[in-house]
């Protein structure tokens, strides 16, 4: 059917009339149609196109990069697992072949999807049949999903900023607003060059792994001339092993939206938005309950604080892709573009949604804003250890006593972290290394577990600290697997624009996986792999690409006779039961 | 005017206009920067990270399809290093791609890719493993859409898009399982394709082919590309004639052509073979009792001679019209007239542009 | 064209009026898409609603033939809003002051009530035109075929000149040739007024020049054209006719009266490639070369003289026009040479006899980057007309009054049929008919028609008509489209042997250039049962199950 041709659906009309004047309606469009059919019908696609201005096919290309929308007709949904790090620590072969017959209270098609992590990696495996989760999935064992688990109680000690009213139950704006909260917007409002100067002073830089100092970020959206501006929260925490931004959003949402309210404020945007990944159904849930409340309560809308100024915050719902932790690609995500990475410069602080200024942070970066702006920069700062300025949240799951999210001072020892605040490995184990960053930020052997966590030391060892997503494999564990699993999740979220990352995650996988089948390997493997390495560091387009070798390079630090070997057929058995 | 600035492409100092890019600075003045997914037509992608190169104070190599030029910038292209990794993507490019003959280079024409392996002079041996996407069974009459060798560019929907405004086609998907699809990825018939072709001539593989073209070049032969100008509408756009022993087997765009630039319609690009057609005229007929008879030129002319000499002194000169075509070349026009003013005495010639 | 090709992507504004420009000229429409990708604005001019429209800023849908209602109009609007260039006008145009007054009654309301364009959009569309900084105007057959084609070109005319649109980058008014060497046709002197390179033929100097070159007395009268030469075929004044690449037959409005116009002749040539509908009437018929066998010229619609070339060998006898003319010629005079070795000499009288391509030879035209004038061998070329001055002085406003159409709907005759070309049929389909794949786009003819027309008359999409005009009446299939308006249907000519189109089509014509009002014709449409034998069970449209002949 050509697109001259005319299409009538009721329906989609009406769902475009009620959100096309919102702000960066398209996700929200594509959601309600497909909540209201199942699926993306054909027509609703083609008037989608006419309203938004997108030609047919690229709007067609657009939804299939995203996992969760379905063009076809589904009676029942599947039932989706996840398959990576922490997880795949389990057999999940075992527990999928189980639930396909089980009765889970909801009715499923009996198919089984492996997915990407869904950010739960504290009560593995977690399952998703249509929008309800069921978590700590174990052969025999398979529970209703639990909310996000509240962080331990800090060692003593220990300073907190971000967790130190979250077990107070601020997640009720009463309670929020008792224990001192949507104070600082005024602030900010009154004052912004103050503000921006504490933001400084404090050494907040942004949490999603890039590290750009958020006082100067927000200082350039401030200076921008424009009509329009946008403060955009990433919320699709996707890294596989991270799971902070859920609890914080969970436990301490006015943290959130006063953050972004005050660097509407400061910027002057109107409009906050927060892209929040579309595998954290009652977090949508329970956020909206917040902005609500906050908008009663004349904090946020059209004098947002009694500062005279407006300022709203939207959700838009993402629909699973792990490339939206790059900015830019989470930006054409929202305009309804193609969610490839943009060529940068420019910079979203320059051209950012619509091509307009635009704040792009993460939900740590914000949620850590207020806090400093209540005890001063200065006071943020020296909560870090040496030189280092602050505190940030690691999420620690894998092979460990207590998984959960810690906030420690930065510059902790990695060894403290694991040991002292999780725990330690489960009885009559060892630590032999743990994936960083989530699995992007590389590998790290038991023999450097005294690296202190700042981005400057890991990137001494050849690692990277990134999202602070930290999961731990002991020694019953085969590293080149693992290094495998973590291969695996970035070839199958690589966006496949660029050549390197495209072609060389998918070869570097199939080239683990050889090394792991037990069978003779290629001649000349490990120069491919380095071959493979050095196109991927230096030529890549974004930090997913770049960030591959790390993965292969620290397995080849670590664990050489790993993969010797395998090389020589003689992998060693490993040590059985980790279940 | 822009003003005049400078920059140092492999050490030499090179003058720039604001806007250019690196890499047509560096391809001007002749420094080797291999592409794949670049197309001067279309706006930098900045997708097959082949055109990288150093530059000064960057700790990384950058894209110069994307990298605008500035003043004083100092730019490497093709050292050791840099080779080593264009190198190593070549290979990684070949790998994607099944191990079989590639019929595009076969029989229209060395392809991007394989020109750029012969380059490197690298083959596909190494990083083997999954090939790329499934080629797609498209009803249409003039398209080979086989994607086996499709290395994901985008230079085919980015045309469709940006130079063609069809937006017929698409990517899907995303990582190793993308692909290139129309909307509901039907065939291209059903689709906003106007099946002009643009997509074969700028695709740098042989993932896209003209059906009628492939089907012929396997015959023994060696063919011959003559420039042109194509026979349909007024527009005038260059296109190459191939022929083999003697007989036209498709035509290719002329990509410098100055009215088209590489750009053809479905006519101009596919309608090539009414030439090769079983009813062509091959003789001269002459009416012989009511039949048109074959005869031989010098029957013809003279009996053609004949009847207009005595039409012309029977009947005078203005009793006779002579039509010009408006689509033969225009020598055979200037002739009709200078025949029909210079014979035949009159103005009575006209062409067929009233009508 | 007054302005080039490739300058069409650097316009500001661009007002396309009757060209189906993605159909008929695709690879002009490429450069119309790109200026609109750069961020010009895009109006369409048109009664259908044509591809192009979906890349345009505004459509104006006006009623057929109703053009200098709806330009005089325009002009109006830009007089009255002050958005004249007057330097230019002063300067390079006279009539401002008449024109002006001329204009009163024309109101963007009157223009309104004539052509059906609401009036803000008349008025918008003028001011976008007049406030651009080059603003170019693109014209195909959609202006020229009908009995008021002249007062139309000159109706758009007016528009450029009073803006200053003419004479600078990318502004100009420019038809766009249907045919890929009809300029060239007309350069070459193929004019019944014009000698090569439009030198007129009542002018006594040049006359001369023809005479001295060819060393005979040149005929110091004009010939008729060639719609009036079919009249004199068939009132006997004319006797022969020599008709080169051109299915006359099957183009010209009123078969019935074409096909007794040359049934009338004593005797009739006919050079082509196939043995078309004409070819099949004549007394001798001469096998020509395809242009893939011949070198020679082509001239196109920027004046661009191009070279073609041989790449294959000619079937059989075929011989290259020029050759087939100049043999015939050798056997009826003595007196003037006609001997060419090969078509670079033929080119070389040519170039030397027309001051316009003076300084064109085969090396010259190897690339195509030239534009005629070129009167010197180091002349770069005139890619715009008219830069700085006029060449015949200041260019004259012309007081234009609007002309309905000769043929208008009646209680018989309800509909208005216009006709045109469908991207993948080009003309008659003698080419693109006899290439593989194309019957596969095109299966057959059809005519279109708006959904509420069709309603009316019990009509469904696929049915079987029957067209009617004062002529005559054609069966056909249809197709229910909003692509056509209400109450205006249309047809191409592509499929002569199925359904002769050009037997309802209007032969009136344009009191000046005698161009048949092909767009406009007044028929009725009744259901009728589905003929035997013709295909009823085809496909409509697009198919891939159809055999398609001539695919390999």
């Amino acid at each position: 059917m050509k697109s001259s041709v005319e299409v009538k659906d009721p329906v989609t009309e009406k769902i475009l009339d009620q959100w096309m004047e919102k702000p960066a309606p398209f996700l929200s469009v594509l959601h309600a149609i497909q909540d209201h059919f199942g699926y993306l019908p054909e027509s609703g696609l083609r008037l989608v196109g006419q309203r938004f201005g997108i030609p047919v096919s690229e709007l067609y290309g657009t939804v299939t990069f995203y996992h969760f929308f379905s063009l076809e007709p589904k009676v029942l949904p599947d039932i989706r697992i996840c398959e990576n790090s922490a997880c795949c620590l389990h057999d999940l072969d075992a527990i999928c072949e189980e639930i396909v017959d089980k009765d889970l209270g909801i009715p499923h098609s009996g198919k089984v999807e492996k997915i990407s992590c869904p950010g739960r990696c504290d009560v593995p495996v977690p399952i998703l049949i249509g929008e309800t989760f069921f978590h700590g999935a174990k052969s025999g064992a398979i529970e209703k999903a639990t909310p996000a688990t509240m962080p331990l109680p800090p060692e003593i000690g220990l300073e907190e900023c971000l967790f130190k009213d979250i077990r107070n139950g601020v997640s009720s704006l009463k309670k929020a607003v008792e224990a001192g909260s949507w104070q600082s917007p005024k602030r900010a409002a009154d004052d912004p060059e103050g503000f921006i100067t504490e933001l400084k002073s404090s050494g907040l830089t942004g949490r999603g792994g890039a590290g750009f100092p958020t006082g100067v970020k927000w200082e350039a959206v401030r200076t921008e001339v424009a009509d329009q501006k946008w403060i955009v929260c990433n919320a699709d925490e996707s890294e596989v092993g991270c799971f902070k931004d859920r609890v914080l959003m969970a436990h301490t949402p006015h943290a959130l939206l006063e953050g972004m309210t005050c660097a509407g404020l400061i910027t002057g945007a109107e409009v906050g938005i927060i892209y929040l990944r579309w595998e954290y159904p009652e977090i949508l849930e329970s956020l909206q309950t917040a902005i609500d409340e906050a908008t009663a309560a004349g904090y946020l809308g059209a004098d947002a604080c009694g500062t005279g100024k407006p300022f709203q915050i939207v959700i838009r719902r993402g629909a699973g892709a792990y490339i939206y932790g790059e900015e830019t690609s989470l930006l054409n995500s929202l305009e309804g573009k193609h969610p490839f990475p943009r060529e940068k410069p420019p910079f979203p602080t320059t051209h950012g949604l619509f091509q307009q200024p635009t704040v792009v942070n993460n939900v740590e970066t914000f949620c850590a804003v207020p806090p400093i702006i209540d005890r001063g920069g200065d006071w943020f700062s020296q909560l870090g250890l040496g030189d280092q300025q602050g505190t940030r949240i690691f999420s620690v799951s894998g092979d460990i006593q207590r998984p959960g999210n810690y906030e420690v001072p930065v510059g902790t020892p990695l060894r403290q972290l694991l040991m002292e605040f999780a725990g330690g490995a489960f009885e009559g184990r060892e630590i032999q290394g743990v994936t960083m960053a989530g699995v992007s930020g590389g590998l790290v052997g038991a023999e450097d577990l005294d690296v202190r966590l700042d981005p400057a030391s890991l990137n001494d060892l050849g690692a990277m600290l990134g999202a602070g997503g930290i999961v731990v494999h002991d020694d019953t564990r085969c590293m080149i697997q693992a290094a495998r699993e973590s291969m695996h999740f970035l070839a199958e979220e690589s966006c496949g624009k660029c050549f390197p990352c495209r072609i060389g995650t998918t070869r570097m996988t199939e080239i683990l996986d050889e090394l792991n089948s037990g069978e003779p390997v290629r001649e000349g493997l490990l120069q491919e792999i380095e071959d493979l390495e050095e196109v991927l560091a230096e030529t890549s387009a974004c930090g997913l690409g770049l960030a591959a070798p790390y993965i292969t390079r620290m397995l080849k630090k670590y664990w050489p006779q790993q993969i010797q070997d395998k090389i020589d057929g003689s992998g060693q058995a490993l040590k059985e039961g980790s279940e | 005017m822009s003003t005049e600035m400078k920059m140092v492409i492999d050490g030499a100092e090179v003058s720039f206009q604001e806007g250019e890019t690196v890499l047509e600075v560096a391809r001007r003045q002749g420094s080797f920067v291999p592409t794949l997914c670049y197309d001067e037509r279309l706006d930098p992608y900045g997708s097959c990270r082949l055109c990288v190169v150093e530059v000064e104070g960057r700790r990384l190599p950058a894209s110069s399809c994307t990298l605008k030029a500035e003043a004083g910038m100092d730019i490497r292209t093709g050292s050791d290093h840099i080779r080593k990794m264009q190198s190593t993507l070549v290979e990684m490019v070949l790998s994607e791609n099944p191990g079989d003959e590639c019929p595009r280079c076969r029989d229209i024409g060395t392809c991007e890719v394989h020109e750029l392996a012969e380059e490197f002079e690298v083959s596909r041996d190494r990083f083997l493993g999954a090939i790329s996407n499934a080629s797609k069974d498209d009803s249409n009459p003039f398209l080979l859409r086989d994607y086996d060798r499709c290395i994901s560019c985008y230079r085919c929907v980015r045309i469709c898009d940006e130079v063609e405004a069809d937006h017929a086609i698409t990517m899907t998907g995303r990582g190793w399982n993308k692909g290139i699809a129309t909307a509901f990825d039907g065939g291209l018939m059903d689709s906003d394709c106007t099946l002009c072709g643009q997509c074969i001539y700028t695709c740098p593989t042989g993932a896209l082919a003209d059906k009628k073209m492939v089907n012929q070049g396997s015959k023994p032969g060696e063919i011959e590309i003559t420039r042109s100008v194509c026979p349909y509408c007024g527009t005038g756009c260059s296109i190459n004639l191939h022929s083999l022993d003697g007989k036209m087997i498709g035509v290719t765009p002329v990509l410098d052509g100055p009215v088209n630039e590489g750009a053809l319609c479905v006519k101009g690009q596919f309608g090539f073979d009414f030439v090769n057609s079983e009813d062509r005229l091959t003789r001269p007929l002459i009416r012989k009792n009511g039949e048109l008879t074959p005869v031989s030129w010098n029957e013809a002319f003279e009996y053609t001679a004949q009847k207009l000499s005595s039409v012309r002194d029977d009947h005078g000169p203005k009793a006779f019209y002579a039509i010009a075509s408006g689509r033969a070349p225009g020598e055979g026009s200037y002739m009709l007239q200078k025949f029909t003013r210079a014979v035949m005495n009159s103005n009575q010639v006209d062409n067929c542009s009233r009508g | 064209m007054s302005n080039s090709i490739p300058e069409i992507e650097d316009a500001d504004m661009m007002l396309c009026v009757g060209t189906n420009m993605t159909e008929c000229h695709p690879i002009i429409a490429v450069r119309v898409k790109k200026a609109v990708r750069k961020g010009a604005k895009l109006y369409v001019v048109d009664p259908r609603k044509i591809p192009l429209t979906e890349y345009a800023t505004g459509h104006l849908p006006l009623k057929l033939g109703s053009d200098v209602a709806l330009f005089n109009a325009m002009a109006k609007v830009i007089i009255d809003e002050g958005l004249a260039d007057m330097e230019y006008s002063e300067e390079r145009t006279e009539g401002f002051e008449e024109l002006k007054k001329h204009l009163e009654p024309f109101t963007i309301e009157y223009g309104e009530e004539i052509s059906g364009v609401p009036a803000k959009l008349i008025r918008e569309c003028a001011i976008a035109y007049a406030s651009a900084e080059s603003a170019g105007i693109y014209y195909t057959l959609g202006i020229t075929e009908h009995i008021c084609g002249v007062s139309n070109v000159q109706s758009l005319c007016n528009l450029a000149l009073i803006t200053g649109n003419l004479g600078k980058r990318s502004d100009g008014v420019n038809p766009l040739r249907g045919q890929n060497n009809i300029q060239g046709a007309g350069d070459t002197g193929a004019l019944p007024n014009n000698y090569p390179g439009f030198q007129s033929v009542d002018d006594p100097v040049s006359q001369a020049k023809f005479e001295k070159a060819w060393g005979v007395p040149m005929d110091p009268h004009k010939g008729i054209t060639k719609i009036a030469a079919l009249d004199h075929a068939v009132d006997g004044r004319i006797k022969a006719m020599w008709i080169c690449g051109e299915n006359t037959l099957v183009t010209d409005p009123d078969v019935k009266h074409t096909t007794k116009a040359l049934e009338s002749l004593d005797f009739l040539v006919v050079q082509d490639m196939f043995l078309t509908d004409t070819a099949k009437l004549a007394d001798v018929v001469f096998p020509a070369a395809a242009f893939t066998e011949v070198d020679g010229f082509f001239t196109n619609s920027d004046r661009r003289v191009q070279r073609i070339r041989k790449a294959a060998n000619p079937p059989g006898d075929a011989m290259p026009d020029w050759w087939i003319i100049a043999h015939v010629a050798k056997r009826m005079t003595n007196d003037v040479h006609f001997d060419y070795e090969n078509s670079e000499q033929v080119f070389d009288e040519l170039a030397s006899l027309s001051p316009i391509y003076a300084g064109l030879n085969y090396d010259r035209i190897e690339r195509g980057d030239l534009a005629w004038p070129v009167p010197e061998l180091d002349h770069p070329g005139t890619p715009i007309l008219h830069e700085g001055e006029f060449l015949n002085g200041k260019g004259k406003l012309q007081l234009l009054n609007y002309v309905p159409p000769s043929e208008n709907p009646d209680e018989e005759y309800p509909f208005y049929l216009t006709t045109g070309r469908r991207l993948p049929t080009y003309h008659s389909n003698t080419m693109t008919g006899r290439s593989g794949g194309f019957r596969i786009l095109v299966p057959n003819e059809w005519l279109e028609i708006h959904p509420a027309d069709a309603e009316k008359l019990g009509l469904e999409d696929g049915d079987w008509s029957k067209i009617k005009s004062r002529r005559g009446e054609v069966i056909t299939r249809v197709a229910i489209t909003k692509t056509s308006p209400r109450g205006t249907v249309f047809m191409s000519f592509a499929f002569p042997e199925e359904v002769m189109t050009n037997i309802v089509t209007n032969p009136e014509v344009d009191p000046k250039t005698e161009t048949p009002e092909f767009k406009v014709a007044a028929v009725s449409i009744v259901r009728v049962e589905a003929p035997t034998g013709l295909g009823a069970s085809e496909p409509l449209r697009a198919n891939p199950d159809v055999e398609d002949p001539h695919l390999g």
